[in-house]
């Protein structure tokens, strides 16, 4: 093969010789190594990922131990004293990665299925765009968003804002609600279709959990956010980040899904929505774990803009659920100590950072293979 | 449940899908929006006359005569306000009156003993004038006003003033004289206060103007020019009319900020008659004029971004953003074409593409210890950070899309080109290389245009491995041994660690704006180009 590269001017005439076929062999044996040499580049890129991230943070377990690092939130890493207790930084991430969650997957989910089954076809060609588009904007530009448009805006009118949130995520499920309840509450009532006691039955279910929804938005809008850059913030923009990745591979495995089992469906008369709630999500439920997954992997992984927007301060806030409480997370931690811990290469304080990226990465190729298997068996399921 | 019913929630279901699809587009415009409204202000924004003394001092553009004449006119405008201020300050400043009084009576006593006169007169003299000159400095340094009066006009009708007439102390007198009119004026007791203002004042007007006509040159560039910007100046020009105080007077709530006009401090004196001319002259002072920068793409940055445009840190996110796909589109494609047409499905093979599903999740920061850990601190292909280590860390990055990105391309040639070339004899490596290759480059530019825009946005991995927040633009050859600025990296410098964040605030804005219009435009373009060979495609079955 080597040869062949060489004089690019004989390829046709060697690789078309008919007489030597022994040369040929050989030298297709020899491209056929090279070839395979080059693919395994990926390999030994992982491998060496491991190796090295691990021989750094080896280190700093046989210096410090595991029991500081896994079961204290004392994070001073700087101190004359220094410790190591990083659990707060685990608490971190794991709370923006739940926020982010919370944002992304109802409606990444609902917006796949929407992109596969609702939308036409000029229209998904819009949508389509949208979503690459989401997912090119680069992780810095969302954190300067999050930092210098978000942040000021939580810290000014936060109440007013979670307010309005609340009533745009609210108002679309008590509908839903108040369309179903009515159904049943008037096919109760009177067997008679009747369009007016349909009505009645709606504003009795309606009404209430409307002013429900107005005491709690009432009640949210005083709240006062003290610091707009907090757990929630990175939450939501962690959230808008997965997005994409939540909603393309959702819609993969949804478009997997074989037409005749909708077809079936329809045949049997559900309408679309009960076609899609009943057979084709379960269907695709594979597809879909692996979605969330992998926007778990994208929020745990992010690093400018939790390093940006997340106030940085390591401590578990207080109660544990409070997003409004600035955090700091194991990204943001390497990203930000590293300048300083660089000048001390050796010490635990440089190895420590190791160790949290041995930490990541664990996490994230575990949940890459259980992702990665869910995906094999939706395929399995769908075709 | 009833039909209808049934028909009502699916209708309400489709109604919650198109609400999602709502919700994305509205993120995409809420992200964006601001962005590139507030981003197309560092190209095109009111520049003041600063700005084109800056722009011509600075980088040497524009037309000298007019500049010039610009300058001339707004200093005219600017003059009121020096000379009331240089007034008011006698008043206050007084080190200047005992200095020259102090200058002026050792002039008079050299003059004094230059004279050729009997020595009990020169004594009487010499006593009169200490007399005077201790009197003088007493009334300086007293804030009282009467006591000042009284002894200011017991110097100016003291019988022996006519006995010092053409000699250096009838300057003394007149500075008594315009001493005493500046007296009427200025409030002494409050002199201190006074002082303080002014000096708070004078700072606040050189951050707006300029340094003072007799400022000594500044050495840092940003002090060297007022507000270049309109919008800034409106802002400077609010700092100087007002004062932000806190005000504690509903002891139930947070203090709340209360603007306080800085007039009312010099109320009464030659000074509060700058803030309403300042506010009625704002233009002629400063000269706006929209400019359209476009420049700021290729100019270097001064004073630490204050000044200037962004190109070291665009010629750094290019170095870096080639070196990537240097690297990896050979890898990529070379291990795409063996996976797709020459690999049997084995473990091993498994074992390969495990490995890239993981190398694609691997967090991206984990890739920048890996890139100091690997490749500058033990395989050393650069002494410290450099473009070479970002170009090589930001490849491992980008293998894994650029790789089933192409595999993806080689899929999709149809099955017949390469039946119909062996058929025609060519080997496999002949079909591979003339026909599939040629066939699915399309798709793998795509692919490829699209780690492009990857590599381009990443920031982590750059971090240790490329990124410096301050630094000239480098050569081509630099690139192998040194680090650069690249804007992934400075935009979150620039907005974090930056010493006048929200002065600079356009070019961080700016920045963004540049990276995501890149980031953009290469995924568009790999959008229309996918969308064609859609097309392509579709025709042909």
């Amino acid at each position: 093969m080597k040869k062949i590269r060489i004089h690019p001017g004989n390829l046709g005439k060697q690789l078309l010789s008919t007489g030597n076929t022994r040369t040929k062999r050989i030298l297709s044996f020899f491209g056929h190594s090279l070839l395979f040499l080059i693919t395994g580049v990926s390999v030994v890129s992982v491998l060496f990922i491991f190796i090295f991230i691990f021989r750094d943070a080896l280190p700093f377990f046989k210096l410090e131990g595991f029991k500081e690092f896994f079961t204290s939130t004392k994070w001073y890493p700087s101190s004359d004293n220094p410790s190591f207790g990083a659990l707060s930084l685990f608490f971190g991430s794991a709370i923006v990665t739940t926020g982010a969650v919370i944002v992304s997957v109802p409606l990444g989910v609902i917006a796949a299925v929407c992109l596969s089954d609702v939308l036409s076809f000029s229209l998904r060609q819009i949508m389509k765009p949208v979503i690459e588009i989401l997912a090119a904007i680069p992780s810095v530009a969302y954190g300067f968003f999050a930092l210098v448009i978000f942040a000021p805006l939580l810290q000014d009118s936060g109440g007013n804002l979670l307010a309005i949130s609340s009533w745009i995520v609210c108002t679309p499920l008590i509908l839903l609600i108040t369309i179903i309840g009515s159904g049943l509450l008037a096919s109760k009532i009177s067997p008679v279709n009747s369009l007016y006691i349909r009505i009645i039955a709606a504003l009795i279910i309606g009404i209430p959990l409307f002013t429900g929804l107005w005491f709690l938005s009432s009640h949210i809008s005083g709240i006062q956010i003290s610091s707009g850059t907090n757990a929630l913030n990175v939450s939501i923009i962690l959230g808008i980040m997965a997005l994409p990745t939540v909603v393309s591979v959702s819609d993969d495995s949804l478009t997997a899904v074989d037409r005749s089992l909708r077809e079936g469906s329809y045949a049997l008369g559900a309408t679309r929505a009960e076609t899609l709630i009943k057979v084709v999500i379960p269907a695709a439920k594979g597809g879909i774990v692996a979605a969330v997954i992998l926007g778990i992997m994208r929020a745990i992984g992010e690093t400018m803009v939790v390093w940006m927007a997340s106030g940085n301060a390591a401590k578990i806030p207080h109660p544990w659920f409070n997003f409004l409480e600035p955090i700091r997370t194991l990204t943001a931690t390497i990203a930000g100590d590293m300048g300083e811990a660089d000048q001390v290469t050796g010490s635990s304080r440089y190895h420590v950072l190791f160790a949290l990226a041995l930490c990541l990465l664990l996490f994230t190729f575990i949940c890459n293979l259980i992702g990665e298997k869910f995906i094999k068996r939706s395929k399995k399921i769908t075709r | 449940m009833k039909l209808q019913t049934r028909k009502l929630l699916d209708k309400s279901f489709t109604g919650l899908n198109l609400f999602s699809a709502f919700l994305l587009i509205s993120a995409l415009i809420i992200v964006l929006g601001p962005i590139f409204f507030k981003g197309i202000g560092a190209f095109v924004f009111k520049g003041t006359v600063e700005y084109r003394r800056m722009i011509f001092d600075q980088f040497g553009r524009g037309n000298k005569e007019k500049i010039f004449k610009e300058i001339a006119y707004s200093q005219k405008a600017r003059k009121f306000i020096y000379d009331n201020i240089s007034d008011f300050e006698k008043g206050i400043i007084v080190k200047s009156y005992i200095k020259e009084t102090k200058k002026i009576y050792k002039e008079y006593k050299e003059y004094l003993s230059s004279l050729e006169l009997p020595n009990p007169h020169k004594n009487e003299l010499r006593r009169k004038s200490r007399s005077l000159y201790s009197l003088f400095i007493k009334a300086l340094e007293s804030t009282d006003k009467e006591k000042v009066e009284n002894i200011l006009n017991q110097i100016l009708s003291d019988p022996y003033r006519k006995r010092f007439d053409s000699t250096p102390m009838t300057k003394m007198f007149h500075l008594v004289t315009r001493y005493s009119e500046i007296v009427n004026q200025v409030d002494l007791s409050n002199r201190e206060v006074y002082l303080e203002n002014l000096i708070d004042l004078k700072d606040q007007l050189r951050t707006l103007l300029g340094p003072f006509p007799k400022d000594p040159k500044p050495i840092l560039p940003r002090n060297q020019y007022g507000q270049t910007r309109w919008d800034r100046s409106l802002v400077k020009l609010n700092d100087v009319l007002f004062i932000e105080k806190y005000d504690y007077s509903d002891s139930s709530e947070m203090g709340q900020i209360v603007q306080y006009p800085r007039s009312e401090i010099f109320k009464g004196t030659t000074v509060e008659h700058i803030f309403s001319y300042l506010e009625d002259n704002r233009e002629s002072i400063l000269l706006p004029k929209t400019v359209f920068y476009w420049r700021f793409f290729t100019d270097v940055p001064l004073d630490s971004n204050i000044f200037g445009g962004i190109k070291p840190a665009i010629l750094g996110t290019f170095y870096l953003t080639f070196g990537a796909l240097l690297f990896s589109i050979p890898l990529g494609i070379i291990a795409a074409i063996y996976l797709t047409e020459f690999a049997k499905e084995n473990w091993l093979i498994q074992l390969i593409r495990t490995c890239i599903g993981t190398l694609a999740g691997v967090p991206s920061i984990v890739f920048g210890l890996f890139g100091l850990a690997f490749f500058i601190n033990t395989i050393h292909v650069s002494s410290s950070k450099s473009v070479l280590a970002g170009s090589m860390t930001l490849a491992i990055l980008v293998l894994p899309t650029v790789i089933r990105a192409s595999e993806e391309a080689i899929r999709t040639v149809p099955h017949t080109y390469k039946e119909a070339s062996l058929s025609l004899g060519a080997s496999r490596w002949r079909a591979v290389l003339t026909v599939i290759l040629p066939a699915a480059l399309p798709g793998i530019l795509t692919g490829i245009i699209i780690s492009m825009g990857r590599a381009a946005g990443e920031t982590a991995p750059i971090i240790f491995t490329a990124a410096v927040s301050v630094g000239q633009p480098l050569k081509l050859w630099e690139t192998l041994s040194q680090a650069t600025p690249a804007l992934s990296w400075n935009i979150y410098n620039l907005c974090t660690e930056h010493e006048a964040v929200d002065e600079i605030r356009h070019v961080q804005y700016g920045m963004v704006l540049t990276l995501v219009l890149l980031v953009l435009l290469i995924n568009i373009i790999a959008i229309i180009l996918r969308a064609r060979i859609n097309k392509r495609l579709i025709g042909r079955t």
